[in-house]
């Protein structure tokens, strides 16, 4: 018997989770901008609040606008559900908060982005959560660094700012083995090029500020459950396993089962953290995500252009993209990330500090800003602005050097691309 | 057995026992038995064996199962209750109320149809490879609307949510389920012997439990009420969980 025809990545990302508007056939997706909803009566009323009904009650859990956004990305994912939050920030923070607490630990990857690096390395060890950092692609290490109370493994598809790809089959097989989850940060891949759940891991979460929205409007986190994690195998969750005071006593497992996470995030971490997306923000999500697959093919086959360009170039002293061979992820990346490794990787320009600065200054499409994953061309200077704080050796450790420099490379004609930066890197070592 | 809620004392109380359909478990239920918790009626909401928590082996008729669930409750000394069942859970409680038709109160019946055949290709692939099985149940379980989403429990991806409860089940235990509703026989005789009050909830757009299939069975009851959702599937209690709920209430007339 043949495996039912599910729809495809093209039609969920325009569809997943939206029904026309019943009231005034609108088929967009309505902004349901309201704080809250009103109850018909008093009995609906305490049965929405006892999770016996379906229903909303107030923006910060659920908006029906935002559900719809959950619903699109649970389904590009291929998870079971998801919870919208106010930034990517938001989401690591509630996927970490809402199974860990006080004495606990986390195995992290080293190459993370930075504000992840700083909630981990600084801000969470006040809460009584450790992190300790390894090399991800060395399994013994990773092995090594789990502890008794650690409760977490976490990653980065693409790690930042080498571009490690991240094995997430081997990671999730060594959390597993030790009954413990996989949370993985997709932001740089997307469903369209990668679907970690597929691989191994349990958790995913997006700063859907970037390639997911592509418009760069808006600051908003998605956080996606899988439903594959048996919550029960382990006794360090105790938030899924014993009552919870905080809603009559409930037993998340007991009474969801494979979707115990999601719902404790969104009845704790949700409605008590309140780092929640507004509505209209969950609007501008989902028009980007119509044309999520447009966009990501113009994005690699512009960035495998440029990557191209850049490798050949005279005033290039090396270009770091896993599909190049000499990237130590190349086999991985090829047998993961088929459709393509990105739309950001980072090169050497010859010359210095200076060179890299003046690069930057000099080009015209490619806009100077901390940002990526918008339609169009980003660019950064690390070690003048997000690493600025790090000596010569810190930066090493870091895979930064003082003249690399950070594409995020957009969807505008390739050719203008190209010649933004051959003038630019002509003007750099001038 | 396990049942839900565990800490709940059942002895000599008069619950309403929900049961669950092929390779689901007793969390399908969550938001009515909270709604009937909360009324401070006894409820049980059980894991058939082989599903969820409850690690006996798996059976493999509908008479075999009700026995199972008979021996449970004169263990706890339950002498009279009412069912909900949805789709092979609607079976055994068909079962259950014809064979001792007097400690029945109620039977619900959701996403049923009597024969409930199940195709030959899907019970091979249900004996040979479950994923594939988990696939077609998923598919033909919900309406094609739902399957797009639109969930009215605020962010949950229904198909892949159904996959996952059904993936938890153990090995051989979809085949079993499905062998057991296609053996399942005699429906019209049973019906005719049940006393309890019967209500029907049928989905419009059910493919695996189409409506038409429940004529006879409705026929063969005495009285029984028929509530239709229109454009529900056979997940009727993901696809309209509100619909199924006031349904539920005015059958325990809450």
């Amino acid at each position: 018997m043949k495996k039912p025809k599910d729809l495809n990545l093209d039609t969920l990302s325009l569809h997943a989770g939206s029904k026309p508007d019943s009231d005034f056939g609108a088929r967009a997706t309505p902004i349901y901008q309201t704080s809250s909803f009103i109850f018909p009566d008093s009995d609906t009323a305490a049965g929405i609040f006892n999770n016996e009904m379906a229903g909303h009650v107030y923006s910060r859990i659920t908006n029906p606008t935002n559900a719809v956004l959950e619903e699109r990305i649970s389904s590009l994912e291929g998870g079971i559900g998801s919870i919208s939050t106010a930034s990517g920030q938001a989401a690591l923070f509630l996927a970490i908060t809402t199974i860990l607490g006080k004495n606990s630990h986390i195995v992290a990857s080293k190459s993370l982005y930075g504000g992840s690096h700083n909630l981990l390395e600084y801000t969470l060890p006040r809460f009584g959560i450790r992190t300790s950092f390894v090399d991800f692609r060395k399994p013994k290490l990773v092995k090594g660094a789990i502890q008794k109370n650690t409760g977490l493994l976490f990653g980065e598809t693409l790690g930042n700012p080498g571009l490690d790809v991240m094995n997430i089959e081997l990671i999730s097989n060594i959390a597993h083995k030790n009954k413990l989850p996989l949370l993985v940060d997709s932001t740089f891949t997307t469903p369209y090029l990668m679907k970690p759940f597929d691989l191994g891991a349990d958790l995913v979460f997006h700063s859907a500020t970037k390639f997911l929205s592509g418009h760069g409007v808006v600051i908003g986190g998605l956080l996606v459950d899988s439903g594959k994690f048996d919550w029960s195998s382990n006794g360090l969750f105790k938030t899924l396993n014993e009552p919870y005071k905080g809603f009559h006593d409930m037993k998340f497992v007991d009474e969801f089962g494979p979707s115990a996470f999601i719902n404790r995030a969104r009845k704790e971490g949700a409605r008590d953290f309140g780092a929640c997306m507004s509505p209209h923000t969950a609007f501008l999500i989902l028009q980007g995500l119509e044309t999520l697959s447009l966009r990501m093919e113009k994005h690699i086959s512009n960035t495998r252009q440029i990557v191209d360009f850049l490798s050949t170039h005279e005033e290039v002293k090396s270009v770091s993209y896993p599909e190049l061979s000499d990237h130590p992820d190349y086999d991985l990346a090829k047998k993961i990330l088929p459709r393509g490794s990105g739309a950001v990787f980072t090169f050497e320009i010859k010359g210095g500090y200076e060179s890299g600065k003046k690069f930057i200054e000099s080009l015209n499409i490619f806009s100077h800003l901390a940002n990526v994953g918008d339609a169009k061309s980003l660019v950064i200077h690390p070690a003048s602005t997000t690493h600025h704080r790090m000596d010569k050796a810190a930066l090493r450790k870091a895979g930064v050097t003082e003249n690399t420099v950070r594409l995020s490379v957009g969807i505008e004609d390739i050719d203008d691309l190209k010649e933004d930066l051959q003038e630019a890197l002509k003007q750099a070592n001038r | 057995m396990f049942y839900h809620p565990s800490s709940k004392k059942i002895k000599n109380t008069n619950p309403i026992i929900f049961v669950h359909g092929t390779g689901m478990d007793h969390t399908v239920w969550t938001l009515p038995v909270r709604h009937f918790l909360r009324k401070k009626k006894d409820v049980l909401a059980i894991d058939l064996p082989g599903h969820g928590n409850n690690k006996d082996k798996a059976l493999s008729s509908i008479p075999n199962i009700a026995d199972y669930i008979f021996t449970f409750l004169d263990k706890n000394s339950i002498s009279n209750f009412s069912i909900v069942g949805h789709s092979m859970g609607s079976l055994i409680g068909l079962e259950m109320a014809s064979k001792q038709p007097e400690r029945v109160n109620a039977l619900s019946m959701i996403g049923t149809a009597f024969p409930m055949q199940v195709n030959d290709a899907l019970l091979d692939s249900a004996k040979n490879n479950s994923q594939i099985a988990i696939d077609i149940l998923t598919f033909m379980g919900y309406s094609y609307s739902s399957r797009i989403g639109g969930n009215k429990n605020p962010g949950i991806w229904m198909t892949e949510s159904t996959k996952r409860l059904m993936q938890k089940s153990g090995k051989g235990v979809i085949y079993k389920d499905l062998k057991a509703c296609a053996d399942f026989n005699d429906g019209l005789d049973k019906a005719r012997r049940v006393q309890a009050n019967v209500q029907l909830i049928l989905g419009s757009n059910d493919y695996l439990t189409p409506k038409f299939k429940a004529k006879d069975l409705i026929q063969a009851f005495k009285n029984p009420v028929v509530e239709e959702i229109k454009g529900s599937g056979h997940s009727l209690m993901m696809e309209e969980p509100n619909k199924v709920l006031e349904y539920l209430k005015k059958l325990f007339k809450d």
